[in-house]
C-alpha cells in the first residue's frame, strides 16, 4: 500500500543537528524539513542530506588497507573480521599499559555518546575539534563567571529587545552552526529594532544586513574591546551597581589600573579600527539595553584566551550576564549515568598530546578535552598508537595536514607503522580514509538511532532530540556507535551490559523522567521549556570559587598573565615583511568544513545549489600592487607550505588579508575531488612545528597564519 | 486582477539556497543516487548585486524563479500550444505530454528559467507549487525559507503587506508577477 508520512527526527549535515522532520514515501526519504515544533528550520546542508543517503559512492560494507597507507586501495572484510582487528590491537595496547595511547577522534553529539563510554573504558582519550573552536571561549567564561562549559554559548537572538546590541566578531552564524533558526532571529531581531553590529575582515551575508560593518585586522579584537572597556570605565558609562554587586572585590580597582593605558588611541594601533569607532561602538553599547558578543573565528588565533577574557570582562562591565539579549548561562539537564560507569582516564596526568615533551611549560592548559589536532604531535612522540576517527576528516582538517601524512606513514625501524592502527568510519569517502587500516561504513542519520544532549541546545528550545531510523541502512553500514557499543560488549561486557544503543539511551532518559518510548510519541524532542533569566540572583551567588565574578585570573600569577595582552597574536606579529599577507580562512553555509559527508554531496557542490569554487579572496588594491591578474593562478606560501591556486578579486576583503574557504583539498570521491582547489591546512603549521606560539594560558595558536603570494 | 504571487524582501533573503535544494527534493528534480555537480535542474537561483568600494559597501540577495509574465513570451514562443497563463491563478503552466522539445520556450525567456530535461525531451519550470497550493500549502520555497524573506498569496495582499510594513517595491525587478521589496 502507498504510504507517506513526516517522521520527526534530526539532521546531521553538520554539528547544529536541527529538529527535522522527514518525509518517507514507499521506504525511501523524499524530503525533508525543519520541525516546527522547536524551531522550525533547516538550512541547504541538511536540505541536501537526501543527496548522502542515496549516493552511488556510499561505502557499503568494511574495508581492510591493501598497500601502504597513503594508497587508497582496500579490499572487502566482513565486520567480524574488522571486528577481531580492532579488538586485538586495543588488548595488546592495553596489555601493554598503554591504554591512554588510544584516541577517538569525533564530535561527541552529547554527553551520552556511547563512543565517549568505549575510549573511556580503553582509557584512551576523545579528542573533538571543540578545543580549538571553543575552548577559549568556554575557559574564559568558566574562569571569569563559572558558567557551564556551553558548546557554542551563541546568544539567543530570539530575546533580543528593542534597541539591543548584536556583536559578531569574526563569527558567521547564518551558516546555521548553531541552529538553523538562527539567520530568521537575528533578522526577527532586528525588525523589532534591536542593532547588528559585524566586526570582521570579511564583509559576508552578515556584514551585508548589519547596520555597521567594522572591517579589523585580524586577531585584534582584543585590543578592540579593551579599549571599548577603557572608555566605558573613564567615563563612567559601566554597569556600576552590578558591577558593586556582583564582581569580587578588589577586582575592580585591579581592572581600571591594567585598563589605564588601553585607551582607544592605543588600541586602535594594534587592531586598525579608528580610535571614533571604538569610542562610538562604547557609547552605543553603554546606552543599549543589551549587548551580546558572538565570536568564532576570532577566538581560534593564538591570542585566544586574551581575546576570552577581554570578551568575558566586557560583559560584565556592562552587565549583560544572562539577560534577555545578553551572555547565556544554561544549566545541565541531569541525564541519569548508565552505571557502572567506566573511569575516565586522568587527562592532566596522562594527555595533552599537544604539549609533547613540554608538558610541564604547557601544564595551564586546562580544557576538559583533548585536541584533535595534535594528532601528527602525539604520533611522532610515540603518545599516539591506536587512532579510531568518527565524523572527522583529520587529512584536511588536522593543521599542518604534510605533517600528519608524515605522521601517519612514519615507520619504525622494523618497518612498522609508528602509529600501529588508524581505523575510520565514514559515510562516503574521504581524505582521511586513504590513510587508514581499517574502513568502516557508517549510516547516515536517516538511519541510525541516536539520542541528541546538547545543553546549548537549550537556547534553541529543546533540550534533547531523537534522531531515529526513517529508512532502511545502506548496505551493511552500521552506526559507529553501535559499533563501539558491540565492540565494548566484547571487551567490557560490565560496562556494555545494557541491550543496545536505544536501551542506553533509555536509562539516560530517566534522568529527566522521560523514555525513549514516550520522546517518540511526544515527537521525538524534549526540553524543560524554560532557559530563566539571571539565575545567578535565584542562587545568590555565580559558580566559581569565590562566588563572584573574577575578572582577574589568579590562577595564572605564576606566570605574570593574571590580565588580557591586547596585542596580535604572536604569529602575526613576527615575519611581516616575508610574508606580509593574513590568511583569513572562513567556512560557508554550504559545506560542513572538511566533512566527507557534505564535501561529496553533489547538491553542494553544485553552483546554482550550493559552491564550487574556493580561489584566495584579494583585495584588488593588492592584486594590482602584486601586478596579479585577476583569475591568474598564484602561488601562495607560508613558512610550512606552499600551494597553487586561482586568485578572486574582491572589494569585500580587507587589503593586507588572504582569504580562503575552509575544508576544500579532497582527492577523495568524484564530487569533492572536482577543481584545482586546496586545503587551507596546507598552509597552516602544525603544533608541533610551532610549541613556541602557544598561548600558555591554554589558547590555540595556528590557525593564524601568514602567507606571501606571487605569481 | 487574478495572480498568485510570491514576494522577496531584500531585507531578509541572505542567499542561502535553502530554497533551491528544498525546491529540487520536492519536485524530485534530483535523482541522489546520480547527481553531479552541473547537471540538476533548477527552479529557483540566487543572484547578487554589489555596489561600492571597501570599506563603504552593501550587498543585496534575492532569488529568481519563474516570473510569471503578464503577457509570457513563452507562450507565444510555443508552437504546440504547450505552455499557457492559468486565468483563474495567473501561474503559467507547461503541459508536459503537449511539450515537443522544441526548447524554444527556453530560448524566448527574458528570466532564463526555463528548465529541459534532456532525456525525456520537455520544458518544465516553477508552477508556484500548484499541487500544495489548491490544499492550502505555501510552495515549497516559501515555507522552508531560512530567513522568512519569501511569502505567498494573492499579487495585491501581498502589495498590501508591503506598503503596511513600509516596504518599497523594486520596480525594476517587479516587472512580471513575482514581487522584489526592500525597506
Amino acid at each position: 500500500m502507498h504510504e507517506s508520512k513526516w517522521i520527526p527526527t534530526v539532521c546531521y549535515q553538520c554539528k547544529a543537528e536541527c529538529a527535522i522532520l522527514a518525509r518517507v514515501e514507499d521506504g525511501v526519504v523524499k524530503e525533508v524539513k525543519g520541525n516546527p515544533r522547536a524551531r522550525g528550520k533547516m538550512c541547504v546542508k541538511g536540505m541536501a542530506g537526501i543527496t548522502t543517503l542515496y549516493s552511488q559512492e556510499r561505502l557499503k560494507y568494511p574495508m581492510k588497507r591493501v598497500g601502504e597507507r597513503g594508497d587508497g586501495k582496500f579490499e572487502r572484510i566482513s565486520w567480524d573480521e574488522a571486528m577481531n582487528i580492532m579488538e586485538k590491537k586495543l588488548r595488546d595496547l592495553m596489555a601493554r599499559g598503554e591504554g591512554h595511547k588510544f584516541t577517538y577522534s569525533m564530535f561527541p553529539h552529547s554527553t551520552t555518546d556511547p563512543k565517549w563510554r568505549f575510549v573511556n573504558a580503553v582509557g584512551g582519550f576523545i579528542s573533538t575539534g571543540l578545543p580549538h573552536c571553543d575552548s577559549a571561549k568556554i575557559m574564559a567564561h568558566l574562569h571569569t563567571f563559572g558558567c557551564f562549559p556551553n558548546h557554542h554559548i551563541a546568544p539567543m537572538y530570539y530575546t533580543v529587545p528593542k534597541g539591543g546590541i548584536m556583536i559578531l566578531s569574526g563569527r558567521h552564524p547564518f551558516g546555521c552552526l548553531d541552529d538553523a533558526c538562527v539567520p530568521r532571529d537575528i533578522l526577527g531581531a532586528k525588525e523589532r529594532g534591536a542593532k547588528l553590529i559585524v566586526i570582521d575582515p570579511i564583509f559576508r551575508t552578515e556584514a551585508a544586513k548589519a547596520d555597521w560593518w567594522i572591517p579589523i585586522k585580524p586577531g585584534g579584537d582584543a585590543a578592540l574591546f579593551l579599549g571599548m572597556c577603557h572608555h566605558l570605565i573613564k567615563k563612567n558609562l559601566y554597569a556600576k551597581d552590578f558591577c558593586d554587586k556582583w564582581v569580587r572585590e578588589g577586582d575592580m580597582a585591579k581592572l581600571k589600573a591594567f585598563l589605564k593605558d588601553k585607551t582607544p588611541e592605543a588600541m586602535s594601533k594594534i587592531c586598525e579600527v579608528p580610535a571614533k569607532d571604538i569610542v562610538k561602538l562604547a557609547e552605543m553599547c553603554a546606552k543599549a539595553p543589551s549587548v551580546s558578543v558572538d565570536a568564532f573565528k576570532s577566538i581560534m588565533y593564538g591570542n585566544a584566551m586574551d581575546w576570552g577574557q577581554a570578551w568575558s570582562i566586557f560583559l560584565v562591565i556592562t552587565g549583560n550576564l544572562d539577560n534577555p539579549g545578553g551572555q547565556p548561562m544554561p544549566e545541565i539537564a541531569p541525564m541519569a549515568p548508565v552505571k557502572p560507569v567506566p573511569p575516565a582516564p586522568n587527562l592532566k596526568e596522562l594527555g595533552y598530546h599537544r604539549t609533547g615533551p613540554n608538558r610541564d611549560k604547557f601544564d595551564h592548559y586546562t580544557f576538559i578535552l583533548e585536541p584533535t589536532w595534535y594528532a601528527a604531535q602525539a604520533i611522532k612522540d610515540g603518545t599516539l598508537k591506536v587512532f579510531f576517527a568518527s565524523e572527522c576528516n583529520p587529512a584536511l582538517s588536522e593543521m599542518g595536514s604534510g605533517e600528519w601524512r608524515k605522521a601517519v606513514t612514519m615507520k619504525d625501524k622494523n618497518g612498522n607503522y609508528a602509529l600501529e592502527l588508524f581505523v575510520v568510519t565514514e559515510i562516503l569517502p574521504s581524505e582521511t580514509m586513504k590513510w587508514a587500516d581499517l574502513v568502516l561504513p557508517d549510516q547516515t542519520n536517516f538511519e541510525r538511532w541516536e539520542l541528541l544532549y546538547m545543553p546549548w541546545w537549550y537556547n534553541f528550545g529543546h533540550t534533547a532530540a531523537i534522531c531515529q531510523p526513517v529508512v532502511k541502512p545502506v548496505g551493511e553500514s552500521r552506526h559507529a556507535n553501535r559499533v563501539m557499543i558491540d565492540l565494548g560488549k566484547r571487551m567490557f561486557p560490565q560496562y556494555f551490559a545494557f541491550k543496545d544503543d536505544v536501551e542506553y539511551y533509555d536509562i539516560e532518559l530517566s534522568g529527566v523522567g522521560m523514555t525513549m518510548q514516550k520522546m517518540l510519541d511526544g515527537g521525538a524532542l524534549w526540553s524543560p521549556g524554560t532557559v530563566g533569566f539571571r539565575k545567578y540572583e535565584d542562587a545568590g551567588k555565580f559558580n566559581t570559587p569565590s562566588g563572584k565574578i573574577e575578572l582577574e585570573w589568579q590562577m595564572y600569577k605564576d606566570i605574570g598573565r593574571e590580565w588580557p595582552s591586547p596585542e596580535l597574536p604572536l604569529e602575526f606579529r613576527r615575519d611581516e615583511k616575508k610574508y606580509p599577507f593574513i590568511l583569513v580562512n572562513f567556512r560557508t553555509i554550504f559545506l560542513n568544513n572538511t566533512g566527507a559527508w557534505s564535501q561529496n554531496n553533489a547538491q553542494l557542490r553544485d553552483k546554482v545549489s550550493g559552491l564550487d569554487a574556493n580561489p584566495l579572496l584579494l583585495n584588488p588594491i593588492d592584486g594590482a600592487r602584486l601586478g596579479l591578474k585577476d583569475g591568474s593562478t598564484v602561488t601562495v606560501e607560508s613558512s610550512t607550505g606552499r600551494v597553487r591556486l586561482p586568485v578572486m578579486f574582491t572589494e569585500k576583503i580587507k587589503p593586507g588579508c588572504a582569504g580562503v574557504i575552509h575544508g576544500f583539498g579532497q582527492t577523495m570521491g568524484k564530487v569533492a575531488a572536482r577543481g584545482a582547489w586546496i586545503g587551507d591546512n596546507e598552509l597552516i603549521a602544525d603544533a608541533g612545528s610551532h610549541l613556541d606560539e602557544q598561548d600558555l594560558r591554554g589558547g590555540e595558536a595556528h590557525v593564524s597564519t601568514r602567507v606571501r603570494i606571487s605569481k | 486582477m487574478k495572480q498568485l504571487s510570491i514576494m522577496v524582501d531584500l531585507d531578509r533573503c541572505i542567499g542561502c539556497k535553502t530554497c533551491i535544494v528544498a525546491c529540487r527534493n520536492h519536485h524530485g528534480l534530483v535523482d541522489h543516487e546520480k547527481a553531479m555537480p552541473g547537471e540538476m535542474s533548477h527552479y529557483l537561483r540566487v543572484e547578487t548585486e554589489l555596489r561600492g568600494t571597501y570599506p563603504d559597501l552593501e550587498e543585496d540577495y534575492w532569488v529568481v524563479m519563474c516570473q510569471h509574465c503578464k503577457k509570457p513570451p513563452c507562450v507565444k514562443a510555443c508552437e504546440s500550444g504547450a505552455i499557457r497563463k492559468d486565468a483563474q491563478t495567473g501561474i503559467v503552466f507547461i503541459d508536459k505530454d503537449k511539450c515537443t522539445g522544441a526548447k524554444k520556450c527556453v530560448a524566448k525567456c527574458p528570466y532564463d528559467v526555463i528548465q529541459f530535461d534532456a532525456a525525456r525531451k520537455f520544458a518544465h519550470k516553477c508552477d508556484l507549487c500548484y499541487g500544495r497550493v489548491i490544499h492550502g500549502q505555501e510552495p515549497v520555497c516559501v515555507e522552508v525559507c531560512l530567513a522568512d524573506a519569501l511569502s505567498f498569496g494573492e499579487k495585491e495582499i501581498l502589495l498590501m503587506r508591503a506598503e503596511a510594513a513600509g516596504k518599497k517595491v523594486i520596480k525594476k525587478r517587479s516587472a512580471q508577477s513575482i514581487i522584489y521589496v526592500k525597506s
